[in-house]
């Protein structure tokens, strides 16, 4: 196999984005990277382009062949990548082995989800929904955040938590996205108004759930062996993994378990011959705040059971232990959903260029993202390191 | 069995109790099973209130959302019949009821959980 690269990155901002669309949104972020790789005068071989609910939300199909077309990528080999909220983590994940193998040289991935010009109250809940289990949990009336709602109460009951342990995370990740100019809100809050904001479900607050967003991120990929040629300062990927879970959530004999991001994590350490504690940033799928708990220990950082209070006592925060989400995570910069994965890549290739601004993760060199499929029922897991 | 009974099944070579839509054994591949129906004591596992529900549900502003288990070690998930007094580890009792006017356009009944 060989050492594959990231050579470019590039974003629109994230939030309520009223004047674009979501071909508009795939275009100005693939631009951007294009531009950050030096690779406007070069051949693409593939794009793949991730976004979960064009269908639903956008009444569009065929978004990676319009893509190619519209950015003028012609004859690259055009895939549309979908695997729910992880669609960003899965497009990587296969241009990583495109490459690796030598099939493919040059890669743009592009993930972009454009959602806030639905109005219809319950509309993008019931969307998103229809990832769940059909007869044992969608006909039911889950939604998304119902089922971090149970895990919450899980949570606390079983490791005796309080939800301000897991609510201290909002007031973090909002902190950090203070500093991120992409980021859909750049404003602090604190940990009364979020333990005050309304019940979504209970115990699950408005403060404990991301946003609903537009936005577009993109990354452009090649062999390490090239990546000198196009720019200064590459990033490698040097470990990838992605499992799955049973599609409903109680069969899982502990709820409170993401199984699936312990192998596929311990697939990408493995890969890159890393441990957990080799780790100087990662960035985490924080759709609710509890994800950002389990996974914290999912992913080797904490034991089960003590990452809600890692949290709250700043081992997470930039300076801490181990930073997470120094992006503002889900919470702060939005889950436009097949963007997700994709921008947190983005935010570890600015970690380790040492381009982040107020929240740069000091002397940061190796970095982990967690991207959240379903409802854990599909991870992928992506490690970078400094070239 | 009644329309309150919830039917898994459980794996002919190695026992795995599980939910009747798999056509392999969770556990083992093995493709045959006998039927296994909810008995016992039906206990909360976790709950949600939800109070923004998807479109299809908006005909009700909140409802109660559980997991729980029989004794036999059947699990479900579904609406309780209430919002108030809830409580992990408390005891409930199925029953049929109507769960949604408008489910991709259909009506649909289904098991919900009741206090004892």
């Amino acid at each position: 196999m060989r050492d594959v690269a990231i050579i470019g990155v590039g974003m629109t901002k994230f939030g309520k984005l009223q004047d674009k669309n979501l071909m508009d949104l795939l275009s100005e972020s693939s631009l951007k990277a294009i531009e950050d790789s030096n690779t406007a005068e070069s051949d693409f071989d593939a794009l793949y382009v991730a976004c979960m609910a064009a269908e639903t939300l956008n009444h569009m199909t065929g978004i990676a062949s319009a893509l190619v077309d519209r950015i003028n990528l012609i004859p690259a080999a055009a895939d549309h990548i979908k695997n729910g909220p992880a669609s960003g983590g899965s497009a990587i994940k296969n241009a990583f082995y495109a490459i690796a193998s030598g099939a493919c040289d040059l890669i743009l991935v592009v993930g972009a989800e454009k959602m806030t010009h639905i109005t219809t109250p319950g509309f993008v809940t019931s969307a998103v929904a229809t990832i769940t289990h059909h007869t044992a949990e969608r006909l039911h009336g889950v939604s998304l955040p119902s089922f971090a709602g149970l895990l919450t109460r899980l949570y606390m009951e079983k490791y005796n938590v309080p939800k301000e342990w897991i609510t201290s995370i909002a007031v973090k990740n909002h902190k950090n996205g203070l500093h991120n100019p992409y980021a859909h809100f750049q404003k602090e809050i604190t940990l009364e108004k979020a333990l005050t904001s309304p019940i979504i479900a209970d115990p699950l607050q408005l403060y404990d759930i991301c946003p609903i967003s537009d936005g577009g991120a993109a990354i452009v990929m090649c062999p390490a062996e090239m990546a000198k040629e196009f720019c200064d300062t590459p990033v490698l990927i040097t470990g990838v993994g992605q499992a799955t879970d049973t599609h409903i959530i109680y069969e899982r004999e502990d709820i409170t378990v993401l199984k699936a991001l312990q192998i596929c994590s311990k697939q990408a350490y493995d890969m890159a011959k890393k441990t957990p504690e080799d780790m100087d940033v990662a960035e985490l799928h924080d759709a609710f705040e509890i994800l950002e708990v389990v996974e914290s220990e999912d992913i080797g950082f904490f034991k089960k059971g003590e990452g809600a209070k890692a949290a709250y006592d700043g081992l997470t925060e930039i300076g801490g232990k181990i930073p997470i989400n120094p992006s503002g995570g889900l919470k702060a910069r939005g889950h436009p959903l097949g963007a997700t994965g994709v921008a947190q890549v983005i935010e570890l290739v600015w970690q380790l260029r040492n381009e982040a601004g107020k929240r740069q993760v000091q002397d940061a060199q190796t970095g982990i993202i967690c991207n959240f499929g379903g409802f854990g029922n599909n991870i992928v897991s992506i490690l970078v390191e400094r070239m | 069995m009644s329309e309150t009974t919830i039917i898994w099944k459980k794996c002919k070579k190695c026992g795995k109790l599980q939910h009747p839509d798999h056509i392999r054994c969770l556990q083992c591949k093995n493709t045959t099973f006998d039927t296994v129906e909810s008995s016992g004591d039906c206990t909360l596992l976790t709950y949600t209130i939800l109070k923004a529900p998807p479109a299809e549900y908006r005909d009700k502003k909140a409802y109660a959302l559980g997991i729980v288990e029989f004794t036999n070690g059947v699990r479900a998930l579904g609406q309780l019949t209430t919002i108030e007094n809830l409580k992990v580890g408390m005891k409930l009792k199925p029953k049929f009821e109507k769960l949604t006017a408008n489910l991709d356009g259909h009506e649909v009944s289904g098991i919900k959980y009741e206090p004892l």
